[in-house]
């Protein structure tokens, strides 16, 4: 019984370690551009993405790490429970420490990708070939490739909608007065929708189809209600540096139109060469009247997308929940899946048949992530915060909110993604749609590079641990 | 981790394009005093001006030469690259034109004859003008990036453009008259000041079609329907 109760302690540190580890690294990928953009205040952030990576690990997190606990590696087909819970205590460990050595070195490594590696390897040498299910395994690779090009291709698509309908109107101020609203709704209802129907089974609230609806719906109103709002105390602000251009009054250009006028009977009663200097005389007029309505056009624009980004200032907060909310969903399952995998057998003294996630766990990896935030994370943020100048909020809702969208389908479907990778292409989909100044894609084949080595390295590093808990053991 | 978000973003070569562009208007610029010491006959002031044109045309040289270093393969830019590599070296060539025109000044001792004195103020100004224009344009850079060169920024964008083109044949019709007047007055000079005058006409010419030429490769990376 000893042996088993240090095992659980064991096991209950080294998930909060590797919880620690996501919620100090990751969570500035979910804050860091509205901390840049000055919508938030790095005290506000920080509030934030504490209560939001918490709510969207323990109410959300189950799916995912229940593939992380049943769908990878077969139990079944080992003799003694116990190899499993050091498997995955070795799995934890790895994975902590691949994240700590490419931390240092600066690998845009994912905390997803060590752990699946990690789990995988353990699995795959202890239990053999056959105890991997490797369906499970090539279908969760595909969604790694999958997952950037999808949240790029939503970001690209939101973005040039924006561009399209907002920034090509007339009237930038009012077409996003017009269209915000709309979008609000539409973004709450698919959002609630995915979250409520059958998304909650470990709080136990199953609703059915049409209540789902329901709720998504009155969400869709609230969120459509206070976007109205906030939007009538955005734009009432700053009308007035608006209407009142300094040095060119209205009047100036009717006394050019005036003087137009009588240049035009004199140019009608003459002939020869008066009539031609008239007519020049006209051009240049034209000329100083068109100048004259580009200087007061371009005073307005500039004020116009101003206003457009502080309306999108806060927007860009609420997909900055949303993607923190996302974040807590699916990265919990790192450090929860192989916890509540050893706690399972732990806990009951053998291997059960379905996968069940206890919510004190996810509970403890909510915690684990914020107790990361607190410590290291919020560190990150203001760093990142400092640096991302190059998303003004527009940019950032669209990249933000289609990568949050890819990570909460993903998370829905069970699937473990990197959420750093998924923005990273959603980012590349902002650009491509001509949306950021310069993009160095290099980072791209880092990327790539880094996710082959991850696994092999998570793999060796968890077979290692393995062995030497069975030599201390 | 959160590093590779940060390394995703390339050093944008648009800021430093407008601050090349800054230094090319202070050498357009300064060709104003050049021709005020040359009226005034101040030889000492002239060589100062002069040797100060080509300081700055330097270093608009050493500034391109960074930005081209800092375009790598892996750079995506919201515009085609080679439009950006074009519209750099067109400005530069603005800057290039400058220094040409304080070098022919400062080769032997002349005069601005009061005989064409008047028509060359005159094509001096529109020449300014025009590049003024492309400079104008150049600023907006910014709202354009903002605005992913598209809808009514592009629009005024366009109109400027125009505008660019209109000058430069203003500029054109000046320098007839400018020549005119140069043929007129050639009894007045040797053959080698008279030469002399030709080229600062023809090289302050291609300064305001440099200009145009600059306001039309903009326009080639508007996005307009």
């Amino acid at each position: 019984m000893s042996l088993e109760m240090l095992l659980l302690i064991l096991v209950i540190l080294a998930g909060g370690y590797m919880a620690w580890n996501i919620g100090a690294n990751d969570v500035a990928n979910a804050m860091g551009t509205s901390v840049g953009s000055g919508a938030l205040s790095l005290r506000q952030a920080v509030i934030i993405a504490a209560i939001l990576e918490f709510s969207g690990a323990f109410f959300f997190g189950s799916h995912v790490s229940e593939t992380i606990q049943k769908g990878i590696v077969d139990s079944n087909i080992f003799a003694n429970p116990l190899t499993i819970v050091y498997g995955m205590l070795s799995a934890l460990l790895a994975a902590g420490l691949w994240l700590q050595i490419a931390s240092y070195y600066g690998w845009p490594v994912s905390t997803t990708h060590s752990i699946i590696g990690a789990v995988v390897g353990f699995g795959t040498i202890v239990g053999g070939f056959e105890a991997v299910y490797w369906e499970n395994v090539a279908f969760i690779a595909s969604s790694w490739l999958l997952s950037p090009i999808l949240g790029g291709i939503l970001s690209f698509v939101i973005f040039s909608s924006l561009r399209r309908y907002i920034f090509y109107a007339q009237n930038p101020v009012n077409a996003a007065k017009r269209i915000t609203p709309a979008l609000v709704f539409c973004l709450l209802f698919i959002l609630v929708l995915l979250l409520l129907y059958k998304g909650l089974s470990n709080v136990e609230l199953n609703l059915n189809f049409l209540q789902s609806i329901g709720i998504s719906l009155i969400s869709g109103a609230l969120g459509f209600a206070l976007c109205q709002l906030c939007l009538h105390a955005v734009t009432l602000a700053p009308n007035k540096p608006i209407t009142a251009p300094s040095e060119y009054q209205p009047e100036v250009s009717n006394q050019l139109e005036k003087a137009k006028k009588h240049l035009l009977q004199v140019q009608a009663a003459s002939r020869g060469v008066i009539q031609y200097q008239a007519s020049e005389l006209l051009e240049e007029i034209d000329m100083l009247s068109e100048s004259l309505k580009q200087k007061e056009a371009s005073g307005r624009e500039s004020a116009e997308y101003a206003v457009v980004e502080k309306i999108f200032g806060y927007l860009q907060v609420m997909s900055a929940c949303l993607m923190a909310f996302a974040h807590g969903a699916n990265d919990v399952a790192n450090a929860i899946g192989p916890l509540s995998a050893a706690i399972d057998i732990l806990t009951t003294g053998f291997i059960s048949d379905k996968a069940s996630v206890p919510t004190w766990t996810l509970g403890l990896g909510g915690i684990g992530i914020v107790i990361g935030l607190a410590t290291w994370g919020w560190r990150v943020i203001e760093t990142i915060g400092k640096k991302i100048t190059e998303l003004t909020p527009t940019r950032g809702f669209s990249a933000e909110f289609g990568a949050a969208a890819t990570i909460l389908l993903a998370s829905r479907l069970g699937l473990p993604i990197s959420t750093t990778h998924t923005l990273v292409g959603s980012v590349i989909g902002v650009g491509l749609a001509r949306g950021i100044e310069a993009l160095d894609l290099r980072t791209t084949r880092h990327i790539f590079i880094s996710w082959i080595i991850t696994i092999p390295a998570g793999a060796i590093l968890s077979i290692v641990f393995f062995y030497l808990f069975k030599i201390i053991f | 981790m959160f590093g590779s978000i940060l390394n995703l973003f390339g050093r944008s070569p648009f800021a430093p394009l407008q601050s090349h562009m800054e230094k090319v208007a202070a050498c357009i610029h300064l060709l104003v005093d050049l021709f005020q010491a040359l009226e005034k006959r101040d030889a000492v002031a002239l060589e100062k001006i002069a040797t100060q044109i080509a300081d700055f045309e330097h270093q608009a040289d050493i500034m391109k030469n960074d930005i081209r270093n800092h375009l790598p393969k892996s750079l995506f830019l919201p515009i085609d690259r080679g439009y950006l590599l074009e519209i750099l070296n067109t400005q530069d060539r603005i800057a290039d034109k400058a220094e040409d025109v304080a070098v022919l000044v400062t080769l032997k001792p002349i005069e601005l004859q009061p005989l064409f004195s008047s028509e060359f103020k005159d094509f001096l100004d529109k020449t300014i003008i025009a590049f003024e224009g492309a400079h104008k344009i150049i600023k907006e850079m910014h709202e354009l990036l903002e605005s992913s060169f598209g809808g009514i920024e592009a629009e005024k964008v366009r109109t400027m453009v125009e505008d660019v083109s209109f000058k430069e044949h203003q500029v054109d019709l000046s320098q007839r008259q400018l020549l005119k007047k140069i043929f007129h007055a050639e009894n007045e000079m040797s053959y080698t000041t008279f030469h002399l005058w030709q080229k600062i006409c023809e090289a302050l010419a291609s300064i305001s079609n440099l200009s145009e030429a600059l306001a039309l490769r903009i326009r080639m990376t508007l996005e307009i329907k």
